[in-house]
């Protein structure tokens, strides 16, 4: 700082206060430190909003309280030791939510890529597609619950009634009645909501990619796998990257499709980590609530950076 | 207007953290529970003016206490009663919340079981021992509104949590609509079976409705009546041999249930019945409307799916006493919340709910005149049990211990099925 004014000063000798506003006035770089408030109300909002209530679950999290009394204990790491060694359903609804997050991943990403490669190009017929395949995701969740609910009624219910009539009966099932199948009846109405959004993803990367690559590829002989493997497959690795992340934290947190689809409480084969805290709550046990929260939270964090890792999504120094 | 230098800037924004992070270290509950040491006071009086919010979460009753609410404003001018209606799943988890600090819910309604208990804990109710209400009601169904010596909330409903029948196909096949005993039970499902219709039509999928079939499947089994309460305090066991025996009584019913019965959410359940398809559907008299407006034309009974396995029962029946109304005692207009429960709970008011919403009330001297009402009334005299499965305090005990008997339908064996409730219980109590 001294080396930077000292030519001026010994020239000038001006006094300090004419010094400062000239440099204030001189120095490209400067900004005016009034224009620091301009985001003032942004960090309001989001100190209120999201770092209080994350601070607060952090410190609910190692107390007993129940949400509405005075009293309270703190219980230090107790909430979190009860959630992985003394609670089977928290532990049955972490399984459950880490398969269904497993199988929406895979199953949503490989369609979404299928249905983008085959509806890459503006064509009008293409353009009409992509709209109806992208339509399940302007409705609610709660439309949708409602809708595969009744698809799935092993009663009056589309699924079962279609495959009567085409002489399926032995096919016909008891849907989300059946525990050791629920879940996968649910990971496909997810899919089928969500598949379409993340198709535009694709398209968008797919479109991206220069073409003469394509036309490089097919003079040196490469057939259609050799082009998908070595062109377009790293060239939408950051689509990849969107569509995996995006589908991991929707797959985490899939709680109103289930609540809509499996009813409050969801039985057991149901039970995903977002509608178990929603029931800790509604057991009046906000303390151990406000742990399953952090453990939940934990775990988005460690899944996403594990995927990341292992598929490679993320070239390095980006 | 002096500029800001960025110390400043810092220091302001350095200051808005600091308190975020001070706020956010606040401890929880923050205030005490109104009433405190002196127990809940009588909600206070004045004129019957302003607003009063009405939380509850009957959705289907809504024009009907529209209608009541009319004749109230009607009597009472200056008033005006809005109804903030949850769905009775959302209600029950988040009701207290909600009603809590009274930005709504002046007058309110709960559950019997935890969420009264809840309630009370919290200190939202205020007493009504002394209020005008209290007197109209029929003083054996108050209990459930009772906290120690304190009358906190005014039982409104009583329901009859057991499967309704379809009388005309219950003649038509020759079953017995009351049978002494269990194999009597069984030997009527057999009946209506081979006359070709769905014995049970029992929605399995569904949590709520589908446990209330547990009320009557437990209430002759059990050594104890306050049984529940005992199992969520480890003092009977799900792995008890009355236990046992009511799963395997679960099983019993497996060959009259619709198929995939454990796959069944309560609209489709009441569509068979409601269509003629079954002839009894599982759940309870709550539901006579909504069969009705599916379009049951037929006259409807209630079943007892008798446990008994020697023909004398303790029980005929089970009961529910329901629908707790109460005036929040952090309300800012205790005395038109007031009112507005003693203008609810007057015979004449009780009466057009009752008949239109085709629920019995548990005020007193009510006249009868909707004819599903008529016909169950004897019901009331009936010795019944209060239904079981309001005792649980814990919602993840009463769904585990209750997941048993779905967990049988679906192909579990009893024991396993009690082991896996009993494991929940255990880690729970």
């Amino acid at each position: 700082m001294s080396t930077h004014t000292g030519t001026a000063a010994k020239r000038k000798a001006p006094d300090s206060t004419t010094e400062a506003a000239s440099k204030k006035r001189r120095s490209p770089t400067r900004v005016n430190p009034a224009l620091y408030l301009f985001p003032l109300p942004a960090v309001a909002i989001i100190a209120f909003f999201l770092v209080m209530p994350t601070l607060q679950a952090f410190q609910y999290a190692v107390t007993d309280w129940n949400g509405f009394s005075a009293a309270f204990n703190y219980v230090g790491v107790d909430n979190f030791v009860r959630a992985f060694t003394k609670d089977s359903l928290f532990t049955n609804a972490l399984t459950n939510n880490l398969k269904f997050v497993l199988l929406v991943v895979i199953a949503q990403t490989v369609f979404s890529l299928l249905l983008a490669l085959l509806l890459v190009k503006n064509s009008r017929g293409n353009v009409v597609l992509r709209a109806l395949f992208f339509f399940p995701t302007i409705l609610s969740s709660v439309s949708v619950a409602f809708i595969w609910k009744f698809i799935y009624d092993p009663n009056f219910g589309l699924a079962n009634s279609a495959l009567g009539a085409i002489g399926l009966e032995g096919l016909q099932g008891s849907y989300l009645g059946n525990n050791s199948q629920a879940l996968y009846w649910v990971a496909v109405t997810q899919v089928w909501f969500h598949a379409g959004q993340m198709m535009v993803v694709y398209i968008a990367g797919l479109q991206a990619i220069p073409r003469e690559l394509y036309e490089a590829a097919e003079m040196d002989g490469a057939n259609k796998w050799q082009q998908f493997k070595s062109i377009t497959w790293p060239f939408v690795a950051p689509a990849t990257s969107i569509v995996v992340a995006y589908t991991t934290v929707q797959s985490f947190k899939a709680f109103d499709l289930i609540l809509g689809i499996a009813g409050n409480p969801p039985k057991g084969s149901l039970d995903i980590l977002s509608t178990r805290i929603y029931s800790t709550f509604a057991n009046s046990e906000f303390g151990y609530a406000a742990a399953q929260s952090i453990i939940f939270m934990g775990m988005i964090a460690l899944v996403t950076w594990l995927q990341r890792r292992l598929l490679r999504l993320t070239p390095k120094g980006e | 207007m002096s500029q800001i230098s960025r110390r400043q800037a810092m220091a302001v924004l350095g200051a808005l953290g600091f308190g975020a992070t001070a706020a956010a270290c606040a401890g929880p509950g923050g205030s005490t529970a109104p009433g405190g040491a002196t127990g809940p006071a009588a909600p206070a009086t004045g004129a019957i003016t302003g607003r009063v919010s009405f939380a509850h979460w009957r959705g289907e009753d809504k024009a009907v206490f529209d209608e009541l609410i009319k004749r109230f404003a009607a009597k009472n001018s200056g008033v005006e009663v809005v109804q903030d209606i949850s769905t009775s799943n959302d209600y029950n988890a988040q009701g207290l919340q909600k009603v809590r600090g009274a930005a709504i819910g002046d007058s309110f309604a709960t559950f019997r079981g935890a969420q009264f208990n809840n309630f009370s804990e919290a200190g939202i109710y205020t007493e009504l021992k002394n209020s005008k209400a209290v007197g109209n009601y029929q003083k054996g169904l108050l209990a459930a509104g009772q906290s120690g010596d304190s009358q906190l909330g005014l039982p409104y409903q009583v329901v009859f949590p057991m499967p309704m029948a379809n009388t005309d196909l219950f003649d038509k096949a020759g079953a017995e609509l009351a049978p002494k005993d269990w194999d009597a039970f069984l030997a009527m499902c057999e009946k209506l079976a081979s006359s070709g219709v769905v014995p049970i039509s029992w929605p399995g999928g569904d949590v709520g409705n589908g446990g209330q079939l547990f009320n009557c499947m437990i209430a002759n089994n059990a050594p104890a009546d306050d049984m529940c309460a005992q199992i969520e305090q480890g003092k009977l066991k799900c792995t008890d041999d009355w236990f046992i025996k009511m799963l395997n009584q679960y099983k019993d019913l497996i060959p009259y249930l619709q198929p995939n019965a454990t796959g069944t959410a309560v609209e489709p359940a009441q569509n068979l019945f409601s269509q003629g398809k079954a002839a009894m559907l599982a759940t309870g008299s709550y539901h006579i409307a909504a069969v009705r407006n599916l379009g049951a034309a037929f006259p409807i009974e209630l079943v007892f799916p008798n446990t008994s396995t020697d023909g004398n029962a303790t029980f005929e029946g089970v009961y529910n006493a329901t629908f707790i109304l109460g005036v929040n005692s952090a309300s800012k207009n205790q005395a038109a919340a007031a009112a507005w429960i003693d203008f609810l709970s007057e015979p004449e008011n009780a009466g057009y709910y009752a008949n239109q919403t085709a629920q019995h009330v548990s005020v007193k001297d009510v006249e009868y005149t909707n004819a599903d009402l008529k016909r169950l009334s004897p019901w009331l005299d009936k010795k019944t049990a209060l239904a079981a499965r309001f005792q649980f305090q814990n919602l993840d005990v009463r769904n585990a211990v209750e997941a048993s008997a779905t967990a049988v339908i679906s192909g579990s064996s009893p024991e396993q099925a009690a082991e896996a409730a009993q494991k929940i219980v255990d880690e729970r109590l």
